[in-house]
């Protein structure tokens, strides 16, 4: 028994990128170059060293805009076998109640055993999605991996978990859902031959709501949340005094009552 | 959509996360909830999910709550997420509360979803601020765009309003709350509706130390990336500032110190008098953790560290030259005690 591997990825704001915009003053997203999502890359990699052990395939999911195909076939130059595109005007507004369902659904569709993704997002970061997908299609979800085990012949999958203070082991059956790790499973680079495929030949699929059957359960509408106001969190004042030798330290360290 | 009688739905829950200990987190969410509960009138609910947890279920009440639910069964030992969800999306669905908070641990953030999905409710991750407006509608704040932004996130026609709350950001309610107010609360034991039989996962092994607790430490020793895996300068250095020891995110990766010592967006929120950042760059991830600090030292070799404009003194040198310069100096002059 090979697997279906589905992973999910998301593009991002370029976080070493966010400029100032100089008539406001505020940092201005909108223009900042969009990336993978940092933490997608070691779900990429996980899912391609399944794959390595089970054999299957790797099929690569974004919901997003049409231009969010750049991080898809970034995914296709590391190796993966292909991708899907889940793009429409209707998902507008979604908070991650409908973003889960969009990829329960895509990766129900693909017949997915395994569904990977990151921990979180480095813009909205909430890391909600993975069990989302999980509990929409009411399968078993393993969140903070930093290992997996593949057992094809008992269908499962075992993972070890990051917990506080430790870790555990964690059997789960197929079909699952995992979120990897931030840093765990460090990304192969991509081929050359791959990267020219993937950048001249590769197209990816493309689903609309329509195509997964959800026009009436995505967007603003059926999203729980909605994000009232944004604030720019001024950064905490700092006097950013250098000094030049270790014994003006201890100044600072009799102020704080820390040294007499 | 049908609209939901939102009328329907009263009382603040909160999540009494047990392994083995209650995690420190539930404590502070128990407090932080009195706040909103003194404005909306509501009941504050404990729900306490676990085997053998009667005691707990007692200092849950002695610590202030009004109600306290307790699903006790051997299901729920050690913690998965199928079990945990199905057993309080029941709950939810059965009872009907407004506000439900969850700390935002591995655990709840693990769970959460599993009850929020089913229930159509909306969950705000990683929350740092939460108020109550008027009707009654939680406010709930939580950084974004790796702590650049404060966002307000809110959900006016689901219920429940959830949200997982960052560790460390509130105080933890008083052991002896009800002792001094003479509260007296109830504990009703519910009907466990998940069986061992339909759980789709096993906990083979699970091995955690005592883990341990940075959020209310006084004095702070932080060391990054810089340590090269060598952490003797930066333990001498808080053995003679009697600080802990805390790291950055890159360190707990690398298995170099554990991670309940992590400071930032994925780790802990720190609030010490002295934080000595020591080899760190000062990524913003970090810096969210560390920023409500009174004072913060910063030691890198590199001058276009950003950690420097996250710092009131900073020095440009070797941390291992410094480090232990600097432990020597403290020695000589002695320390004064945390005033704890
Ligand atoms: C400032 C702000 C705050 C927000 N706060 C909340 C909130 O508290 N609650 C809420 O419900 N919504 C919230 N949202 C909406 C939420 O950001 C979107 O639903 C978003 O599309 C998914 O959430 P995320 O980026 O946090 O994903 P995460 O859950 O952090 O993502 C984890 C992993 O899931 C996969 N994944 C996530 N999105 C996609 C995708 N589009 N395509 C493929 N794979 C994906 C990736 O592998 C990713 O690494 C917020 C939005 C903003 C702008
Ligand atoms: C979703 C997400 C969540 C994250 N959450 C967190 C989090 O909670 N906490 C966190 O810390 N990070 C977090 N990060 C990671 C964060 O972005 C940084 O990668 C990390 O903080 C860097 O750690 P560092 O400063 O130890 O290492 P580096 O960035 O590698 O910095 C090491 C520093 O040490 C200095 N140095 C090297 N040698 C010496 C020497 N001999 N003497 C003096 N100085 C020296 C260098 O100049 C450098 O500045 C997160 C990232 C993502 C994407």
């Amino acid at each position: 028994m090979t697997w279906t591997i589905v992973v999910g990825v998301k593009q991002v704001p370029d976080a070493d990128e966010v400029g100032i915009d100089p008539d406001t003053g505020r940092l201005d997203r909108a223009n900042a170059p969009a990336v993978m999502n940092p933490p997608d890359r070691n779900a990429l990699e996980a899912a391609l060293e399944l794959r390595d052990t089970v054999g299957g395939s790797v099929l690569v999911i974004t919901m997003g805009p049409p231009n969010a195909t750049i991080v898809l076939e970034e995914a296709i130059a590391m190796g993966c076998d292909d991708a899907v595109l889940v793009s429409d005007r209707a998902f507008a507004g979604s908070d991650t109640w409908p973003t889960s369902l969009t990829l329960a659904r895509a990766a129900e569709t693909l017949e997915a055993d395994v569904v990977l993704c990151g921990e979180e997002t480095t813009d909205s970061s909430t890391g909600q999605v993975p069990p989302g997908i999980a509990a929409h299609n009411g399968w078993a979800q393993l969140t903070y991996a930093e290992e997996l085990e593949p057992q094809p012949d008992e269908g499962r999958l075992v993972a070890r978990r990051d917990v506080e203070g430790g870790y555990e082991l964690v059997a789960a059956q197929l079909p699952v859902v995992v979120a990897v790790a931030y840093g765990e499973f460090d990304p192969r680079p991509a081929g050359l031959h791959r990267k020219i495929f993937a950048e001249n030949d590769f197209e990816p699929r493309e689903w609309t709501a329509a195509d997964l059957d959800i026009e009436d359960e995505v967007g603003l509408d059926v999203s729980p949340t909605a994000v009232g106001t944004m604030e720019t969190v001024e950064p905490v004042e700092r006097r950013s005094e250098l000094v030049d030798s270790v014994n003006a330290l201890l100044e600072p360290l009799e102020e704080t009552e820390v040294v007499g | 959509m049908t609209e939901l009688d939102t009328s329907e739905y009263a009382d603040v829950w909160v999540f009494v996360e047990v392994h083995d200990d209650v995690m420190p987190v539930s404590w502070e969410l128990l407090a932080e909830a009195k706040t909103l509960t003194a404005k909306t009138g509501d009941d504050l609910v404990a729900l306490v999910i676990g085997e053998d947890v009667d005691g707990i279920a007692e200092e849950a009440l002695a610590r202030g709550a009004d109600r306290v639910l307790v699903a006790d069964d051997p299901v729920f030992e050690p913690y998965r997420a199928d079990p945990y969800g199905a057993q309080f999306r029941a709950m939810v669905e059965a009872r009907k509360p407004s506000i439900v908070l969850i700390g935002g641990t591995h655990t709840g953030r693990d769970f959460a979803g599993r009850v929020a999905v089913p229930t159509h409710a909306g969950l705000t991750a990683d929350v740092t601020e939460i108020d109550v407006d008027d009707e009654g509608i939680l406010q709930a704040r939580r950084p974004a765009f790796g702590g650049d932004i404060l966002a307000t996130i809110v959900c006016e026609d689901h219920r429940p309003q959830m949200a997982t709350i960052r560790p460390g950001v509130f105080e933890a309610a008083d052991p002896n709350y009800a002792c001094e107010t003479t509260l007296e609360g109830s504990i009703e034991r519910v009907e466990v509706v998940v069986d061992e039989a339909d759980c789709i996962s096993e906990v083979l092994e699970r091995v955690v130390d005592a883990t341990a607790d940075i959020t209310e430490a006084e004095r702070i020793v932080a060391v990054g990336a810089g340590i090269e895996g060598d952490l003797e300068p930066a333990l001498e250095l808080a053995e003679a500032l009697d600080a802990e020891l805390a790291a950055t995110r890159a360190v707990v990766d690398e298995g170099w110190v554990d991670g309940a010592r992590q400071v930032g967006q994925t780790g802990k929120t720190v609030r010490p008098d002295l934080y000595v950042a020591v080899g760190i760059s000062g990524a913003i991830q970090h810096v969210e953790g560390m920023n409500k600090s009174e004072t913060v030292i910063a030691i890198n070799d590199d001058p276009n560290a950003p950690i420097f404009d996250h710092a009131d003194y900073g020095i440009v040198g070797d941390l291992f030259d410094v480090c232990p310069q600097l432990t020597e100096l403290v020695q000589e002059r002695g320390i004064l005690e945390v005033a704890r």
